[in-house]
Order: structure tokens, then C-alpha cells, then sequence
């Protein structure tokens, strides 16, 4: 196993794709942020200002809205092995694909937690210096601004493994991502409209996540706690890979 | 299913191997073994079912019915397949973004292999000066070395390559033949070398398994399927004397489109002779010119003509 992870690892660390899509996660990371920032406390708007202990957990809880990133890595690190073929050589090495998956599992929830990391850090290192410049003091353990830093951290690492879950279901690279930002963005917000799905919302991906940073506490909608959160959308990635595992990997190999 | 076949160290053995898709038999009862330390052809037209047979031995595509074995096992059962088998499929397995020297690194690791073998290989291939670019330059012919490069890893004692000489040079083949041929005699490694192309392995191989629809239509040493074909043309304006005369030589009559008949079985002076004993009129007799790439042809282009394999 150390050695299926080993290789994994350097699937992923020898392109340029884990890179390029850690930027976009730190861009989209600091975009809201940013946004979040200076959208809060303006005279007149009726916004509660940036000294608001709400504000301050939502602030940067919005770091979260990197996933979008980390769930694409997740599709991409396995869906790139049946588009290029590598898929071959990687199960011939490896005839006990489940080991396969386990692995690639085991490497996205690393890749996604570096992502965690480094989109987070960057968030407080916005908020440090802005929230000091406007002289409001930032209530990391009092308002539980941390603990949002952290539960941003662990949606975008769930995510990764969200995305290997669907990447080992739907093979095919463009479906999968087209198909997972569609679901995420357009489809589970309408789902929220219809009246008898109510019930299962909080157990759907999105709203797993939200329950995560507690971005939906709010919003009038019921909802997990934040334990819970994270156990369903685990759950969601895990489901996607058995699905996955049964459907597709025990078929034929491309 | 079993084989009859006593599991040998590095002996592939297809057993009644069966694929469908759908409505089409891909592959239909298919059964042969391969002997280490020989080279064995696999031939067929393009859609024969070869790459087909290939990935249900390495386990990539699952048998609608038969198996596959090497050394007496599956090849998900044997202990260290990536160093126990090395493989070559059709299409080339590479990330385009990633160097040639990080793609084997990627497998060695995976196999439990230093990561110098990477650098051995690529060697042993001709690929070091491109080792650390990208395989989206690399011309076909580089990828085809590795992708060989890849099956050598693990220094592994079976080989399966399918259609390894596509997108090589002329110098490229004639390097290939002689790894293949020092692997088989000197290493007495097992060499399976697919190809549509008879010509191509002619050379290499000291047996040949020949399908056609699947099925299997010949096996066995090449030799003996070259004898097979050189038959002798005869023309007579009576063919049924010329049949009775030549009945006691014991050989296979086929008639020609021209109206004459291919002869096999006998060489020309035997016919003639027969002939010339059996008072029949002959108005051609000459060695037939069939070449080993024509009684290739003839043979898969009618799937019901099998032959008896003589090995």
C-alpha cells in the first residue's frame, strides 16, 4: 500500500495540473474573501460590520469556496488515468484496483488537506493586515474565526475525495467535472425551492458542506451541525467510489 | 474451466477464451499456449481479436468465458505481475504532461523498483537524451520505445507486446528483433509479439499463433506453415486422371480459380512424374509461387480453413 501511495504522490506531483489548480483555489480563495471584506460594514447598508463575530466567521469561512478546485483535482487524478491509458500500466502493476482506489483516496484527502492549508493561511493573511488596518480586532478564538479557518480547510480537503468518488463513477474527464459543477451550482440550489425535497436537503453534498462552515445556519433552511456536515460529505465521496468500484473499475479496463 | 496444459514457469496458456460484446464474438473459443524461450507470432488481420486476447490475459478485460493463465495462474494471481510480466498495448499509456524518465518512476515505486531501473531502461531503449521531456513532443516510434521501456521494468520474464514494431524506423525493427530474439534465446524469456503484418515478424518468430474472427486458424512453427503453402501448380485438360495419378503421392488437391490446381504436398518433380507415369496430358507445371505473406492472407481471409496445428 505504501508503495501504490508512493506512486500516486508522484502521479500527482510530476504534472503540472495539481499547481495550476492550487492557484485558481488560492485565487477564488482571496477572491471571496476579499469580496466578503469589502462588501461588510459600509456605512448605510445595513451590513453589520466588520466587528461582528458573524461577520468575521463568514469572512472566512469563504475561504471554502476553494472546493470548487480541489473537487476538480479529485475528478481529474483519476479520470486523466482512462484518458491518457495510464490506466493500463497502472493496473497491470496493480491487478487489485480497489487497492488502486483506496490509494488514490488516501492521496487526494492529502492533496485536498495542502489545499486546505495553503487557501486558508492565505485567507488570514488577507484578514491580518486589512482587519489591522481598520483597527478592528479579529476574535480568533472568542468569535470562533479559527474554528471557520478550520472547517474551510476540511470542506476543501472532503471535496478531493468527493471528486475521486466521482472521477472512479463517470469516467469520462469532461462529463465528470461538467457534471459535478452543474450539480453543485445549478441543480442543488433549485433543489432548496422544491417544498417536499426540504427534508432531504441537509443530507445532500452542498448543503453537507455548508453545514461544515455553517454558512447555511442562517438561512432558514434546516441543516446538520457541523460534525454531521462533514461525516455526510464524506459519505457522499465514499458512496461515489463503492458506486464507482462496482459499476465501472470491475469492468473492463480501457 | 482448467487447462490440460501442466502449468510451466512462464508459459502463457489461452484456454477456450471467449469474448462478446454485445451481439459480436470478439473472440470465440480461442485456445493456444506459448513456450518460453521462444518468440511466438500472433497474427491477424486488423479486428482478428489479438489486442482483444491480450488484455483478457492481463486481466484488463474480463473473459465472457475461458481463461488465460501464465505460469498455471491468472494474472491477477501471480504474486509480483509487474515483475513477473511486462506488457505493450496498442495505444500508448502516457500522460502527455509528464517526462519519460517521471513516468517510469511513477511504476517503479508502484513495483516495489529502484528508481535507477528508470534510467536502465530508457538506456536500454535509446531514450536518455529525452528522458526529461515531456511525452507530448515524442514522435510515435519514441513512445513505441517506451512504452517497451515501460514492459522492461520489471525485468520480467514474460512478454506480451502488441504490435511493438508500429511507428518504428527500419533501424528501430531490426533493434527490436534482436531484443526479442536475445530475450527468448539467451534470457529464455517468453516472447508473445503481436502483428497484422506477417513480414514484419517473419524474421523473429519460431512459432506463430494466426487468428482470424477470432478464432484460432493456425499454431505452430512457422516452418511448417511455410512448407505447407509451397504447393505445386498443375494444369491439365483432364483434371479428374491428373487427381487418380496423383493419389498414391498422398497429397491435397485445391482447385484455382484459372482452372488449374494447387498441389501440396508434393514437389514438382514427384508431380511430374506421377503425371508422366499416369499417361495425363499437363499443360503447366511449375513451383508455386505463394509466399508465406500470401498464405497468410489466404488463411485469415477464410476463417473455415483451418489448419492442423504440427507443433
Amino acid at each position: 500500500m505504501i508503495a501504490l501511495l508512493r506512486s500516486e504522490w508522484r502521479k500527482m506531483t510530476t504534472i503540472k495540473l495539481g499547481w495550476g489548480m492550487l492557484l485558481g483555489a488560492m485565487a477564488l480563495a482571496a477572491l471571496g474573501v476579499v469580496a466578503q471584506i469589502a462588501s461588510n460594514g459600509s456605512p448605510g447598508t445595513g451590513v453589520p460590520p466588520l466587528t461582528n463575530p458573524d461577520t468575521q466567521k463568514a469572512i472566512a469561512a469563504s475561504a471554502s469556496s476553494a472546493y470548487l478546485f480541489s473537487v476538480v483535482v479529485g475528478i481529474i487524478m483519476i479520470t486523466t488515468e482512462f484518458r491518457h491509458f495510464t490506466s493500463r500500466p497502472t493496473f497491470l502493476i496493480e491487478p487489485r484496483r480497489g487497492r488502486v482506489i483506496v490509494a488514490k483516496i488516501l492521496v487526494a484527502a492529502l492533496v485536498g488537506v495542502i489545499y486546505g492549508i495553503v487557501c486558508v493561511a492565505l485567507t488570514a493573511a488577507i484578514m491580518i493586515p486589512w482587519f489591522g488596518a481598520k483597527g478592528v480586532t479579529i476574535g480568533w478564538i472568542d468569535s470562533g474565526v479559527l474554528q471557520s479557518l478550520l472547517s474551510a480547510l476540511v470542506v476543501i480537503a472532503l471535496f478531493a475525495v468527493v471528486g475521486i468518488g466521482v472521477g472512479v463513477l463517470v469516467r469520462n474527464q469532461i462529463a465528470a467535472v461538467i457534471g459535478t459543477l452543474v450539480y453543485l451550482f445549478v441543480l442543488e440550489p433549485l433543489i432548496t425551492i422544491i417544498p417536499v425535497v426540504k427534508n432531504v436537503y441537509p443530507y445532500l453534498p452542498g448543503a453537507a458542506a455548508a453545514a461544515i462552515t455553517g454558512a447555511n445556519r442562517s438561512s432558514g433552511l434546516a441543516h446538520l451541525d457541523a460534525l454531521h456536515g462533514g461525516l455526510v460529505l464524506l459519505g457522499w465521496g465514499l458512496l461515489f467510489a463503492v458506486a464507482g468500484w462496482m459499476f465501472t473499475i470491475r469492468r473492463d479496463i480501457p | 474451466m482448467s487447462t490440460d496444459k501442466p502449468a510451466v514457469e512462464g508459459r502463457i496458456v489461452a484456454s477456450g477464451l471467449t469474448k462478446v460484446f454485445g451481439q459480436i464474438k470478439a473472440v470465440d473459443d480461442l485456445s493456444f499456449s506459448v513456450e518460453p524461450g521462444s518468440v511466438t507470432g500472433f497474427l491477424g488481420p486488423n479486428g482478428a481479436g489479438k489486442t482483444t486476447t491480450l488484455r483478457m490475459i492481463l486481466g484488463l478485460a474480463e473473459a465472457t468465458s475461458g481463461t488465460g493463465t501464465i505460469s498455471g495462474v491468472t494474472y491477477a494471481q501471480l504474486p509480483h505481475p509487474g515483475r513477473t510480466v511486462g506488457a505493450v498495448l496498442e495505444a500508448t499509456s502516457f500522460h502527455p504532461g509528464r517526462s519519460a524518465r517521471n513516468h517510469l518512476r511513477v511504476f517503479c515505486v508502484a513495483a516495489g523498483l529502484p528508481d535507477k531501473r528508470a534510467d536502465e531502461v530508457l538506456d536500454w531503449v535509446g531514450l536518455t537524451q529525452a528522458a526529461t521531456y515531456s511525452v507530448r513532443g515524442f514522435s510515435l516510434g519514441m513512445r513505441q520505445r517506451l512504452a517497451l521501456a515501460t514492459a522492461l521494468l520489471g525485468n520480467p520474464r514474460v512478454l506480451l507486446l502488441d504490435e511493438p514494431a508500429n511507428g518504428l524506423d527500419p533501424e528501430g525493427i531490426a533493434w527490436l528483433r534482436g531484443l526479442l530474439r536475445r530475450f527468448a534465446d539467451v534470457d529464455g524469456r517468453t516472447v508473445l509479439v503481436s502483428s497484422h503484418v506477417l513480414s514484419e515478424v517473419e524474421q523473429t518468430v519460431d512459432r506463430v499463433v494466426i487468428i482470424a474472427k477470432g478464432r484460432l486458424i493456425y499454431e505452430g512453427r512457422l516452418a511448417d506453415l511455410e512448407g505447407s503453402s509451397s504447393g505445386v501448380v498443375v494444369r491439365s485438360p483432364t483434371p479428374d486422371e491428373l487427381s487418380a495419378a496423383l493419389a498414391p503421392l498422398n497429397v491435397k488437391i485445391t482447385p484455382r480459380p484459372d482452372g488449374s490446381v494447387a498441389v501440396i504436398g508434393a514437389t514438382p518433380e514427384a508431380v511430374g512424374r506421377a503425371a508422366w507415369e499416369g499417361r495425363v496430358e499437363l499443360h503447366e507445371l511449375r513451383a508455386g509461387s505463394s509466399s508465406l505473406e500470401e498464405t497468410f492472407l489466404r488463411l485469415t481471409a477464410d476463417p473455415s480453413a483451418t489448419s492442423e496445428a504440427s507443433a
